[in-house]
């Protein structure tokens, strides 16, 4: 017999040092309560209780368009996360910005806010600075949340570097994107196995990737897309048949956007193809005018797995807006 | 009163139970395409996967919720979310349709009907795990029978459809089906340990070939 959803939510909010912030049931100055996560338990991971209170590293961002290219309105950045001076790729006025973790690693307990909004008609590329690495973790986990907000024909293109997890890490990402009908949404990314002094392969304890992606419509925020992955190498063998398939590297790519059609789908497939990975795509319901495509593809190398996405990404943004292939340069 | 239900859970587990079930192998056939699913052994290894990963993350925990009182309307919106693999989405609508017209007929209740009708009205998908578990409830029967019910019943289909498909032995299915037992039995434990933010976490291998069914030239399933 189960415990009262009630009774378990409330221990494990106790046990959580990271529970509370940023998602928590009280509304923001936004009124975000809407994105609380429902009173049925998260279960802790760790019996350990470290006395984390405000984030380790914030970043908050706002971009609009103004005469003719998107510039950053509001930028509020606290601990250890930031952002680089922001530049532009091209000639569409698309905006890119880099972030920065000045302490290069997460460590246990840390907790990392990001809040993203690109305001009706601006275009942003948010990006990473190098390769987001979560050390050991040896008491609790690190977890980065992050809420994004598109307006109406807003655009964004979130393209981090790949995330390794080492020896005994256990990481969270939590991800709530709400776009509009119009909007544009790219999200690419790259799991590595991981890495242990000993060059064995998928030593950490728990990784856990959600997006949860919702439509704004009549009647509030409809879910389009949850794309969740957990992966946890202590608990089962997750190397092979119906899990990695034999593969160590794990890509992504999430596009919402009303264009999104089965011919789009069609092409993606041609394309991936071409590439040295096990690929698999698909269209989520329609919703208000808007689709998703998510694509998975396992491989065996980030560099690989980046060709790939980097090809996928290419042709969307050569499609719908003209730009080239992205190349941010960052090696 | 304990036990009256036993009988209608079983009418319902049937495999007879007419949804459909034949026609779905759940991305398994992606796997004999390939190759990699060839025999007794390699399809065990696929059922055993599939039981822990897609049958406890998102049918099996979607059931406990809804035992749990969560609104069946924010339970399918999160399935419909969740099932990233077209077909397999559509192959758990198609099923849930055939499901919650069945139950209409036979076990009629109050919550079958609420579920219905935000099915007819176009605001609720109609999943199967959700339709299989309002009238399972409205039933009486208990959650951890509901849950182990549940899941050896998609077990005996999916076997059943293997046995056609690979194709093996009538023993050899009921081999198969055996071994399922601890499956099951350690998939509707698991179940109960699970939070909220672990609905839907399939692995990724599985929903690649489920993705991947679905550009198949010669295909004996839809799904």
């Amino acid at each position: 017999m189960s415990a009262p959803a009630n009774a378990t939510a409330t221990s494990a909010q106790a046990l959580d040092p990271l529970a509370g912030a940023a998602f928590g049931a009280s509304p923001d100055i936004e009124g975000r309560a809407r994105f609380a996560v429902p009173a049925t338990p998260r279960p802790s991971i760790s019996g350990s209780a470290a006395a984390v209170v405000s984030p380790r590293g914030e970043l908050s961002l706002r971009v609009a368009k103004r005469a003719g290219r998107s510039v950053a309105v509001q930028q509020f950045h606290q601990g250890a996360l930031r952002v680089l001076r922001p530049h532009y790729l091209d000639e569409s006025g698309q905006v890119c910005y880099v972030m920065v973790n000045p302490g290069g690693a997460y460590l246990g307990a840390d907790l990392y806010v990001v809040d993203v909004e690109v305001e009706a008609g601006a275009s942003l590329l948010l990006t990473t600075q190098s390769a987001t690495k979560i050390y050991r973790t040896p008491a609790f986990h690190a977890e980065q949340r992050m809420t994004i907000r598109l307006g109406e024909g807003a655009e964004l293109e979130l393209a981090p570097d790949q995330l390794i997890a080492y020896r005994e890490a256990s990481y969270r990402q939590d991800t709530r994107i709400t776009v509009s009908p119009t909007s544009s949404f790219v999200m690419a990314e790259v799991i590595t196995p991981g890495w242990s002094p000993d060059g064995a392969s998928f030593k950490y304890r728990e990784l856990r990737l959600r997006n949860e992606i919702r439509v704004e419509g009549d009647d509030g925020a409809a879910l389009l897309a949850l794309d969740n992955l957990l992966i946890r190498p202590p608990q089962s063998d997750v190397t092979g048949l119906g899990f990695m398939e034999g593969y160590s590297h794990l890509g992504s790519l999430v596009v919402v956007d009303p264009r999104v059609d089965q011919a789009l789908a069609d092409e993606l497939r041609q394309l991936t193809a071409g590439y040295d990975a096990y690929t698999g795509l698909s269209l989520t319901r329609t919703l208000a005018g808007t689709t998703g495509l998510v694509l998975r593809s396992l491989s065996n190398s980030t560099e690989e797995l980046n060709r790939l996405l980097g090809a996928c990404t290419g042709l969307v943004r050569g499609r719908w807006y003209g730009r080239a292939p992205l190349n941010l340069r960052k090696y | 009163m304990s036990g009256t239900y036993r009988l209608a859970l079983q009418q319902l587990c049937d495999s007879a139970l007419p949804t459909g079930a034949f026609a779905h192998s759940l991305g398994f056939e992606t796997y004999i395409e390939r190759g990699l699913i060839h025999d007794e052994t390699s399809f065990g290894t696929w059922l055993s996967a599939f039981v822990g990963q897609q049958l406890t993350y998102s049918e099996g925990l979607a059931i406990r919720f809804l035992y749990e009182g969560v609104d069946v309307g924010e339970l399918d919106e999160h399935l419909s979310a969740q099932l990233l693999p077209r077909q397999v989405r559509e192959a758990s609508t198609k099923m849930g349709g055939r499901l919650l017209e069945i139950g209409a007929e036979v076990f009629p209740s109050a919550e079958l009907e609420a579920y219905r009708a935000l099915v007819t009205t176009g605001r609720a998908a109609g999943h199967q795990p959700l339709a299989f578990a309002v009238v399972a409830r409205s039933l009486g029967v208990p959650v951890e029978e509901a849950l182990a019910a549940y899941l050896f019943a998609t077990v005996t289909s999916l076997t059943q459809n293997a046995v056609r498909a690979i194709p093996l032995g009538q023993n050899s299915g009921q081999r198969l089906l055996r071994k399922a037992h601890d499956d099951v039995a350690a998939a509707a434990e698991q179940v109960q340990r699970l939070g909220w933010d672990d609905l839907g976490a399939v692995s990724p291998g599985l929903e690649i070939s489920q993705m991947r069914h679905e550009w198949q030239r010669a295909r004996m399933f839809m799904s």
